[in-house]
């Protein structure tokens, strides 16, 4: 679905990821861990052409319609009630109004936001304006979806919500997901397969972790698995190495 | 009583006291009358200018020239900031002209603007024009350039093109500030209008000002002044209604 070979990318020229090579297949969940500043959030965005790579290549097998993304802050259109945020990437795949807001509002009902669509973003709490960007991604179908430590700023209780619908949600629908995190154990609770990033300047992949635990998952019991305990220790271990030199 | 009544209760009480007190001060002769008026005869004069009829061509030369030199220099403001804002070029010719223009205070330009343009309507359309054009310049170019970036990546990752980043990123982010500086705008442009009639014209209530200022009359002075006062409030208060109709997403 997604394949990423060589890829380099940097600001003014001067490299901060150096030949990065992963791959998301058709419905698997792959984590990307690694020190600040190594480049993890600007894959993303290379993915998804905000940001132009000075080498490399990056091959998709999905309609770049088809690909949503999931950012770290809501970026909701404050001036555009939650239905209308909802439904622009609707309106801008050329949907009428009526259909596009149905279609909104069914979203809005699944992931738990109900009746709040003429509200405006102003007025919602950090967990529900999550879940409206949750819907507004979702809402169009897509099959490859890119997170960008999408929960990292909400209490732990919401997160673990949210994350546990969301995992759902991709589960129940078959879409690929690439996700970033700076959460070892979120990395691991929610992918198939985890890659971690050396320290940069000039960050690369160092290890792949394949997680050997079944779908659908609980996230309150999966940390519970006997194989979740081990390999979050060897990831940690290994991403302490990596930051080790860099903070040196 | 809500706080904000009692407010607005307490604010009369003190200018009726105020007011109160001014008169009696003028009637006892401890204010001297011919430089400061009682309220009674500012208001005399006030109900006179209305009930001459005479007041009326000069309300509508000003509003005129403010009310144009408002939309013309809003207009040409948003035209040349967003031309800036698209071209680097443009911006590299336009701002030292916009910043000269900005440091010094424009109305000294009325004389050459009457020169130019002749004491008809023209002249004080242009001054209130330059005085508005110039601050929707720097309002609406920093509006561009202060755009949320998180914004436009989050549209265009929903897949909208450009006509949907500037209606619904771009617009929506330099209408919130156009607003808030249409207050500041009211009041250049009244400005603009009233200092161009007082420089040189032959009617316009800077023109009646000036004629009160040659004929020492106190009384219509400050008639005049608080008329001026009444209508540019009442100018802000439409404009605050329509900021607030607008902006109630806040």
């Amino acid at each position: 679905m997604l394949t990423i070979e060589g890829l380099v990318l940097g600001y003014g020229g001067e490299p901060v990821l150096d030949g990065v090579d992963l791959s998301v297949g058709a419905g698997r969940i792959v984590a990307l861990v690694g020190p600040s500043g190594s480049g993890k959030s600007s894959i993303l965005r290379a993915v998804m052409q905000l940001q132009e790579p000075l080498a490399g290549r990056i091959t998709l097998d999905v309609d770049r319609a088809e690909i949503g993304m999931l950012f770290q802050d809501d970026a909701l259109l404050p001036w555009r009630t939650v239905r209308d945020n909802v439904a622009l990437g609707l309106r801008a795949r050329g949907w009428d109004q009526t259909r596009r807001f149905e279609e909104a509002e069914a979203w809005l009902r699944r992931v738990g936001l109900a009746g709040l669509g003429e509200r405006y973003p102003g007025r919602l709490s950090g967990g529900q304006r999550k879940r409206v960007a949750l819907a507004q991604v979702l809402v169009l179908k897509p099959r490859l979806l890119l997170m960008d430590e999408p929960f990292s700023a909400l209490d732990a209780i919401v997160r673990h919500r949210i994350s546990q619908d969301l995992l759902g949600l991709v589960e129940r629908e078959g879409i690929a997901v690439l996700l970033v995190t700076h959460d070892l154990e979120e990395a691991l609770a929610l992918s198939d397969e985890t890659y971690l990033l050396s320290a940069g300047p000039r960050a690369r992949i160092s290890q792949r972790y394949d997680v050997p635990l079944t779908r659908p998952r609980d996230l309150g019991a999966v940390r519970a698995d006997p194989r979740f305990g081990p390999l979050a220790a060897r990831l940690w271990r290994d991403l302490s190495a990596a930051v080790g030199p860099a903070v040196q | 009583m809500s706080p904000r009544a009692r407010d607005w209760s307490i604010q009369a009480e003190m200018l009726v006291l105020l007011l109160a007190a001014w008169e009696v001060l003028a009637r006892y002769g401890v204010i001297d009358p011919f430089y400061l008026p009682p309220p009674s005869r500012v208001g005399g004069t006030l109900a006179q200018l209305f009930i001459s009829g005479e007041i009326w061509t000069h309300i509508v030369a000003t509003f005129g020239a403010a009310l144009l030199g408002l939309l013309i220099g809003s207009l040409i403001g948003m035209a040349l900031a967003m031309l800036a804002a698209a071209s680097r070029a443009t911006f590299l010719l336009l701002e030292p002209f916009m910043t000269a223009m900005n440091a010094v205070p424009r109305i000294v330009l009325a004389p050459l603007l009457i020169i130019w343009f002749g004491i008809g309507i023209a002249s004080k359309v242009a001054l209130a024009v330059l005085l508005v054009a110039v601050l929707m310049f720097f309002a609406v170019f920093t509006a561009i350039a202060q755009v949320d970036r998180r914004l436009i990546d989050r549209v265009r990752t929903l897949g909208c093109g450009r006509r949907l980043v500037l209606t619904e990123v771009y617009i929506p982010s330099i209408a919130m500030v156009l607003l808030s500086s249409l207050k500041v705008a009211v009041g250049f442009a009244f400005t603009g209008a009233i200092v161009g009639e007082f420089v040189a014209s032959s009617r316009g209530l800077g023109y009646l000002l000036n004629f009160a200022q040659a004929s020492f009359n106190a009384s219509l002075t400050l008639a005049l002044v608080l008329l001026i006062m009444a209508f540019v409030l009442l100018l802000l208060g439409v404009a605050g209604l329509i900021e607030r109709r607008l902006l109630r997403w806040r």
